[in-house]
């Protein structure tokens, strides 16, 4: 198994997850924050995800 | 702080993916080696964010958060003084040892150098110890969870111990490693966002310098003197104690962390597990002191009604409010993180824990299994039944913790006792392995008797010396200006006795033939210098750049 694999898409599910809340729920803030936190976490997310889910795919490729 | 529907959402979907992992991975398991020792396979990325996560429990993070609250960025020095050139040296002069002996654990290779009661010796401390570390660990994050989020303390415990019993013993230490690693992530994904916005909050670096006294923005300035710095801690302590004694100790002999870089492929990637870790170990303050060095700061910053940002956490202790540090990371948490990412950082703590709790169990299994039962109980059966018994042992082990969490929870003292004695296990162990490894005069009898007398000379020290109220039972001819430094000397006390055991009784005993050490002690041993590989996939190389970088960390927040 390609831990990049399960590891990209747990952090894709986590990203879309706050993206959303991000977008949709643009007033959600704690007592000290300021900014759309889960905005801007769940789109790092997204990227990190993103970036694991493509390595796998590459080297998967490289191998067959 | 209250959960909303999402944050469980994303704790449940956590522990779907740790179990799944657990039950993809269940189909490489067919013999002992490889529920046990991974069988030697895993890529060289994954066993080097493992060896970090494994050491990275719940109690590090809330432990490095509520240490940078109290102490300030001294904490750091348990990684950059600490941790770092631990695991260079590590991975450059032991590793060759570790993984060429073809030992399958720790005590193993005390059993191929020394002999059968040095390992025995070794092989039931430290099953004892990571039985209680877990259970120790379980007993923190049962008390946080049910302070923080009022959840039951035994449905917590008794959750979280059932999920990592479930894939470990699928999947054995390959599992664990996996998740060691997805942990790793979720844990930097959890609580870097709260370093940025807790340092934010508090105006930045320049800020928090403005309004902390200077000696808790300093790593080494004030280090001169033990009344100048928070700590109590004098440099010959420090360097000695913390740097050498305490890190070396654990990093370079504790089979938790060893085992993962002897799960690895070939030599060369278990000689650069270490050396790869120490880049992410060597950021890891940034994420887990710093936010409780911004907490000081905002402790100190009034908001729009005149009332504190934020206010350190307290609690009575002997009738005197004290501050209840342990609680820092939590509750900044609650002050900064909306639904959402509080699931995330909620998450990462869970993670913390599990990775923690994995990694000793997994260390404990293989330990009993080879150390003990295929020693004491059972030579020579089939491969089968050692797979059996290692799958046994990893529910015995999960339940051993639990026990001991109870005990921790109703003993109180008991856990001030073993937190005492997991404070110096290490260190006399890292004389013995530094003699076995480099000197080949070093005797068994020699070794063994070393590591019975120092462990008699740090209960002594701490019969003689107090800090904080703890130790001094004997009669207290001492005081330390915290329990950390109380921690170091013992420390001390422990190597130097084991030091000078070992040589003293190694030089009037007899010697061992050259020719049964071959690949056991430096100078007897041919270390492959891995001739093909390019000079970037060398560990030699790699170290000198992760020391300079180091170095450079050190000078920078000096």
């Amino acid at each position: 198994m390609d831990l990049r694999l399960p590891s990209g898409l747990f952090f894709a599910i986590l990203g879309v997850i706050l993206t959303g809340l991000g977008v949709f729920a643009p007033d959600m803030r704690a007592p000290l924050t300021d900014i759309n936190i889960n905005l801007y976490s769940g789109i790092s997310m997204l990227v990190f995800g993103a970036f694991l889910l493509v390595m796998a795919r590459r080297a998967a490729r490289k191998q067959s | 702080m209250k959960l909303a529907a999402v944050d469980y959402v994303i704790l449940l979907a956590y522990f779907a993916f740790v179990i799944g992992i657990g039950w993809v991975l269940r189909k490489r398991v067919s013999t002992s080696g490889d529920f046990l020792l991974s069988g030697r396979s895993v890529p060289v990325w994954i066993t080097s964010l493992a060896f970090i996560a494994a050491n990275l429990g719940a109690q590090e993070l809330v432990g490095m958060a509520a240490s940078g609250a109290k102490y300030g960025i001294m904490t750091c020095h348990f990684y950059w003084l600490g941790a770092i050139p631990a695991m260079i040296f590590m991975g450059i002069f032991m590793m060759p040892f570790y993984y060429g002996s073809k030992a399958r654990s720790v005590p193993e290779f005390l059993k191929l150098r020394f002999d059968e009661k040095t390992r025995g010796f070794n092989a039931i401390m430290f099953a004892v110890m990571t039985v209680f570390s877990s259970g120790i660990s379980m007993y923190a994050l049962g008390l946080l969870l049910h302070l923080v989020l009022g959840w039951n303390f035994d449905v917590s415990v008794l959750a979280s111990a059932a999920i990592v019993l479930a894939y470990t013993y699928l999947g054995g230490l390959t599992s664990a490693i996996y998740n060691e690693v997805l942990q790793f992530f979720l844990i930097v994904a959890g609580f870097a966002p709260l370093a940025i916005l807790a340092c934010a909050k508090a105006g930045g670096w320049q800020g928090i310098v403005a309004r902390l006294p200077a000696n808790m923005t300093h790593t080494w300035k004030y280090m001169g003197h033990a009344s100048e710095n928070p700590m109590g801690v004098e440099l010959f302590g420090m360097i000695a104690g913390l740097g050498f004694v305490m890190s070396f100790g654990y990093w370079c002999t504790n089979f938790l962390v060893v085992q993962r870089a002897m799960a690895a492929e070939n030599m060369s990637a278990a000689r650069r597990t270490p050396l790869i870790a120490t880049i992410p170990k060597m950021f890891m303050p940034f994420i887990v002191i710093l936010p409780g060095i911004a907490a000081v700061a905002l402790a100190k910053m009034t908001g729009v009604g005149g009332g504190h940002l934020y206010d350190l956490p307290m609690k009575l202790s002997n009738g005197v409010m004290v501050g209840d540090y342990d609680q820092v990371l939590t509750t900044l948490m609650a002050k900064f993180y909306p639904a959402g990412i509080l699931g995330v950082g909620l998450t990462g703590l869970m993670a913390s824990f599990m990775s923690g709790m994995a990694g000793n169990v997994t260390a404990f299994n293989t330990v009993f299994t080879y150390d003990i039962y295929q020693s004491y109980f059972r030579k020579n059966a089939p491969d089968s039944h050692y797979l059996m018994v290692g799958r046994m042992t990893t529910i015995v082990g999960v339940a051993l913790s639990i026990l001991a969490a109870y005990v921790c929870k109703h003993y109180n003292n008991i856990m001030d006792l073993l937190q005492f004695v997991f404070a110096f296990v290490n260190a006399p162990l890292f004389a013995t392995f530094l003699l076995g490894m480099f000197w080949k005069r070093a005797t068994a009898h020699g070794a063994f008797s070393g590591l019975v007398s120092s462990t008699v000379a740090a209960i002594l020290t701490f019969g003689l010396t107090t800090a904080e109220h703890k130790g001094g039972w004997i009669s207290p001819v001492h005081h330390f200006g915290s329990q950390m430094v109380q921690n170091f000397w013992i420390a001390l006390a422990a190597f130097t006795t084991c030091f000078v055991v070992t040589i003293v009784v190694s030089l009037v005993t007899a010697p061992r033939p050259d020719k049964e050490m071959e690949g056991l002690v430096y100078g007897l041993t041919k270390i492959k210098h891995d001739e093909g590989a390019r000079w970037y996939q060398r560990p030699a190389p790699l170290a000198v750049f992760v020391a300079v970088l180091v170095i450079v960390i050190n000078i920078w927040l000096a």
